[in-house]
């Protein structure tokens, strides 16, 4: 190998490494992104995991037989109906942030973000 | 092209630990129903799932212990019978609940049950009662009203007294899920206990743990007014919109009651939050602080040697933050540290 081809294999050596370098950049990121996640969980047991990029509607089958409606539209999630005694998750608001969740006691049934981490997000929150 | 294969043996050895470093380590989370609320236990490191599923054998076994609802639990038992020779958790909860009482001048009691059942707190339903009820159900409660013997553990309730220890089991039950940790190889994990926050080690990346507080004026109950850095600590509030109902009069009652008038608390605090290193106590501490108002909740933080921390938040809407968390906290409120 002469010397100048010892350059050049350096120079695609360093080449392929910086685009395998941004390829890593740029995965992390996108899927960083995409990662918000509704967890649907009934009684303890997850039953559902929804993006929160996409909009769409899931009914949600409640210990008890009963039932909330979850909708996602726009990165939001929440319960738009339920046949529970109080309906305090109907109440609940909008939850896009990780961490945040609405809770349906009479049917066990918790709505959590998950998963799109950045350093500003909570752990828990003290209520 | 010896370089090459160097480099290139290097660039491969180096693969794995970056992906490890883009993966978060064993994660196990849970999550239960108990105590009349929704918990969730997760957990970080090797043995996660073993400490994660200890945690909610823990919070069960307290659960069927504690239960008022539950004529088989303990606190049932000592209940219909009216005494006791307390053990093992009764023994320290009936211990610490008589400490906070001293503390805070009645202003936590564990016997305020009558009157929760009197406002329809714990049967959910709602009413408000008359005068002469209250004063009538008043005269059942007060932990001055019960004999108590630390050394034997002997417990006399007063005449229709009823125990309940619902303003500290959530706090004690976190303290007890340090020790349940403690056994097992995890490094670090956060539960939430209805609200009652505990955090315990380290969280995976490093950074410490950040505990959000329920913005109290939020109709929703979905954003929070402050953030702290918690780190091996109990952070639990206690506000006025956690449970209340409007009366016939159009009035809102809340469910924090003061033991002293047997009326919802009247002071000038809509939320209370305890960051400290025992559980039970800041559980206590949280509602005690409610009943007793913004001046009195300081005076007493001041006599007992700042062992804990406060975020007290005031009716119109401004944060009193105690000195040991100014570094520690967020807020885009309106706020005053106090020391």
């Amino acid at each position: 190998m002469t010397t100048s081809g010892k350059k050049k294999a350096d120079i695609i050596l360093i080449a392929a490494l910086l685009l395998a370098a941004l390829l890593f950049l740029l995965f992390q990121l996108f899927s960083r992104q995409s990662g918000a996640v509704v967890k649907v969980s009934v009684g303890g047991e997850v039953v559902k995991e929804l993006s929160l990029s996409r909009n769409q509607r899931y009914e949600i089958g409640g210990v008890n037989g009963g039932f909330n409606t979850l909708v996602i539209e726009n990165g939001q999630a929440w319960i738009e109906d339920a046949d529970c005694p109080d309906a305090l998750c109907v109440h609940m608001g909008k939850i896009s942030f990780e961490g945040q969740s609405i809770v349906c006691l009479p049917h066990q049934v918790v709505v959590t973000v998950e998963g799109s981490s950045s350093e500003s997000s909570l752990d828990a929150v003290a209520k | 092209m010896k370089r090459f294969l160097t480099v290139l043996f290097i660039v491969i050895s180096l693969v794995p630990s970056v992906f490890a470093q883009g993966r978060t380590e064993t994660v196990f989370t849970q999550e239960i129903f108990a105590m009349d609320t929704y918990m969730s236990v997760k957990c970080y490191g090797k043995e996660a799932e073993e400490a994660a599923m200890a945690a909610v054998r823990e919070i069960q076994r307290l659960d069927s212990l504690l239960s008022t609802g539950k004529e088989t639990s303990e606190v049932s038992r000592v209940n219909s019978s009216g005494s006791a020779v307390l053990t093992g958790d009764m023994k320290e909860l009936m211990e610490l609940s008589l400490m906070a009482y001293e503390k805070t001048s009645g202003a936590f009691d564990a016997t305020i049950f009558p009157l929760m059942e009197l406002w329809g707190f714990s049967s959910k339903e709602f009413r408000v009662p008359g005068k002469e009820e209250i004063e009538e159900t008043l005269k059942k409660t007060g932990s001055d009203k019960l004999s108590y013997d630390s050394e034997s553990g002997k417990l006399v309730l007063g005449e229709s007294q009823r125990l309940d220890f619902g303003g500290i089991a959530k706090g004690y039950t976190s303290m007890k899920l340090k020790e349940v940790f403690s056994s097992f190889d995890i490094d670090g994990a956060i539960v939430s206990l209805g609200g009652n926050v505990q955090t315990y080690g380290a969280k995976p990346d490093g950074s410490p743990w950040r505990c959000g507080i329920q913005d109290p004026f939020s109709s929703s109950g979905q954003s929070v007014i402050a953030a702290i850095e918690a780190d091996n600590l109990a952070v639990i509030t206690s506000g006025s919109y956690e449970r209340f109902f409007t009366g016939e009069d159009g009035k809102t009652y809340h469910h924090i009651i003061d033991p002293s008038t047997g009326y919802p608390a009247e002071s000038d605090l809509v939320s209370v939050t305890i960051v400290s290193k025992n559980g039970a106590e800041a559980d206590a501490l949280s509602t005690a602080c409610f009943v007793m108002g913004k001046e009195k909740a300081v005076k007493l933080w001041q006599d007992s040697g700042r062992e804990y921390e406060m975020i007290l938040i005031t009716k119109d809407g401004t944060l009193h933050i105690t000195g040991g968390l100014k570094d520690s906290f967020q807020t885009n409120s309106k706020f005053e540290i106090i020391y």
